[in-house]
């Protein structure tokens, strides 16, 4: 049950790597293989929700030894999410004509080492697994092979190879110091350490999950490598890719490392507040639509470290929503400034009003869990922050929207029907979720009764 | 021997980071690659104990050596190894596309041409004095 999900991409991904990726027949199996996948995983998620977590040891090891694969509410429900995602942008560019023989082996791999990674109870095997994701996304943001991806994708490589070492230091000095590598045990150990030898350790993990989050000093990889990868390979790097920096924030911040992230609160709130205004600002400043949308993603990182750092039941729960709904959004905008025509119009502009928080867009119960941080908080000025962030989001949005969809200088081409059809579909998904969020509530809340109730 | 290892570590991290930092496409792989031996190392070092080889039968009361360490090295030699084949091909796309190994700037340009014609004229520029008097 637990594995199922996991073992359906991972064997899927190795038959398709073998078949030519550009027949249509083999993106409609990548399709249906992916499907599988996502359901696989929503079974799982109502599982967890009804059963509580499920846990498995590699090996038959006894618990603590071997090598654990743990599905619990956090970690689930980023799965559902990126496997979503996923879904959503290879049956775009199925519709779309796939250009390169391996790209649906690509994003099945990339399933494989995303659900592992946040299916995983076990520290080094949360390195592999990221690892396993990484990899194929270097690979995807070639993507398209011409030489702006060629470069976005060296760019991508170096950086997050940086962010790899980082992270790969982090776990060495966290086995050094409780001896274990069991995210369990580690949580139990890490709250008896003394302080001072764990805090280069937390800084490191933030360092790591920073860079691939794009948060504000470690961001400047971000707006080159959005704007030139093609606009599945940036949707599925913000939506999906980009949530293993919310997810190892949430894991080793909010539960591992809990006294250090009550510690550095001070620095997230400032980091984050910087990001929120850095990110908007150059968003209304820059000029094309791909690059507005990665200072957004930027500016956005920045809600779920602000209401990281305020922490409490409240903040992280607002966190946790956050960083599960912005995934959406920034799919369905960055799948939008790749086509044309009217659905598309009128797709971009819900999702940019979901960004906005605009009810009844999803979007509006991220920003109303974030206000809710700021009314906790007892603060104005982060109530008046996280208005100002949403004031000026509509401004660069409809910026964006301005340029693309009003102006019609050379009669352009409209899109495939199909694609724009689908664009329509995230964007009612997004109108739907909005309208009855109990279930995306509800399973954000009991991820955060599990990250502040497991300590 | 805790010496000697954190200033191997201090070295090979120094000095990858002054080779990622060139603009020679070669000299920053190195870098990369010096930077994850430096980590390797680094994780060999936080798992350092003296003791009899950690082999079924195990002799009584002797301390026995941390095999955890050895493994988690192991992977991280594979994956480094993997990831700098990969950085290797995307550098050779790099220069089969622009046909120079000084890395790609970051242009602030959006329009695409004139990136590509401005990375043309500055490949003239780099081959040598001698082809471009004939030029």
């Amino acid at each position: 049950m637990l594995l199922l999900p996991l073992l359906i991409a991972w064997t899927t991904a190795v038959i398709l790597a073998l078949l030519d990726g550009r027949r249509r027949w083999v993106g409609w199996l990548a399709i249906g293989a992916m499907t599988t996948v996502f359901a696989a995983t929503l079974r799982l998620l109502l599982d967890v929700l009804q059963h509580g977590s499920r846990e498995i040891v590699a090996g038959g090891w006894p618990p603590g030894l071997g090598i654990t694969l743990r599905a619990d509410e956090l970690g689930i429900v980023f799965a559902l999410v990126s496997n979503g995602v996923l879904l959503i942008a290879l049956i775009y560019e199925v519709l779309e004509g796939v250009h390169e023989r391996a790209m649906p082996a690509l994003v099945l791999f990339l399933a494989t080492g995303l659900t592992g990674l946040f299916l995983t109870g076990d520290a080094f095997n949360f390195y592999v697994f990221f690892e396993v994701s990484m990899t194929t996304s270097f690979v995807l943001a070639t993507y398209g092979q011409r030489q702006r991806e060629i470069r976005a994708a060296l760019i991508f490589t170096v950086v997050n190879l940086l962010g790899s070492v980082f992270f790969l230091s982090a776990i060495a000095s966290l086995y050094h110091l409780t001896g274990t590598l069991d995210m369990r045990a580690l949580t139990a150990a890490a709250g008896t350490l003394e302080q001072n030898s764990i805090t280069l350790t937390a800084a490191f993990l933030f360092v790591a999950f920073g860079v691939k989050l794009g948060l504000f000093p470690f961001h400047f990889w971000l707006p080159p490598v959005y704007r030139d990868t093609w606009p599945a390979v940036a949707a599925i790097l913000s939506g999906a890719v980009a949530n293993i920096g919310s997810y190892g924030l949430l894991r080793f911040g909010a539960e591992i490392l809990s006294r250090e992230l009550r510690l550095s609160a001070g620095v997230l709130v400032a980091l984050g507040t910087i990001s929120i205004l850095y990110g908007a600002l150059q968003a209304i400043s820059v000029r094309t639509a791909n690059e507005a949308l990665a200072y957004s993603a930027i500016g956005q990182a920045g809600y779920i470290l602000v209401a990281l750092g305020i922490g409490g039941p409240v903040g992280i729960g607002a966190a946790i929503l956050y960083a599960l709904i912005n995934p959406l959004n920034k799919t369905l905008l960055f799948l939008a400034t790749g086509l044309r025509g009217w659905l598309v119009g009128a797709a971009f502009a819900i999702g940019a009003f979901s960004v906005a928080g605009i009810p009844p867009s999803l979007g509006f119960f991220g920003k109303a869990a974030l206000f809710q941080v700021g009314i906790a908080d007892n603060s104005a000025a982060l109530v008046g922050l996280f208005f100002l962030g949403g004031a000026l989001s509509l401004i660069y949005m409809f910026q964006i929207y301005q340029r693309v969809h009003w102006i019609t200088e050379k009669q352009e081409q409209s899109s495939s029907v199909q694609s724009r059809v689908l664009v329509m579909g995230v964007a009612v998904l997004i109108l739907a979720l909005g309208l009855w969020p109990e279930p995306l509530l509800l399973a954000s809340q009991r991820a955060t009764d599990m990250l502040i109730g497991g300590r | 021997m805790n010496l000697l290892l954190a200033l191997s570590v201090a070295v090979l991290f120094g000095a990858g980071t002054f080779l990622m930092l060139k603009h020679d496409l070669i000299r920053m792989a190195a870098g990369v690659l010096m930077i994850s031996n430096a980590v390797t190392l680094f994780i060999m070092s936080v798992g350092l104990s003296r003791g009899q080889a950690p082999i079924y039968p195990l002799e009584e009361g002797r301390p026995i050596s941390d095999p955890v360490v050895q493994s988690l090295t192991l992977t991280a030699i594979v994956i480094s190894f993997g990831l700098t084949s990969l950085l290797l091909t995307i550098i050779y796309r790099v220069y089969t596309l622009y046909g120079t190994l000084r890395g790609p700037d970051d242009a602030t340009h959006d329009d695409h041409e004139e990136t590509t014609s401005e990375l043309l004229a500055q490949r003239t520029r780099d081959e040598s004095p001698r082809e471009r008097s004939q030029a």
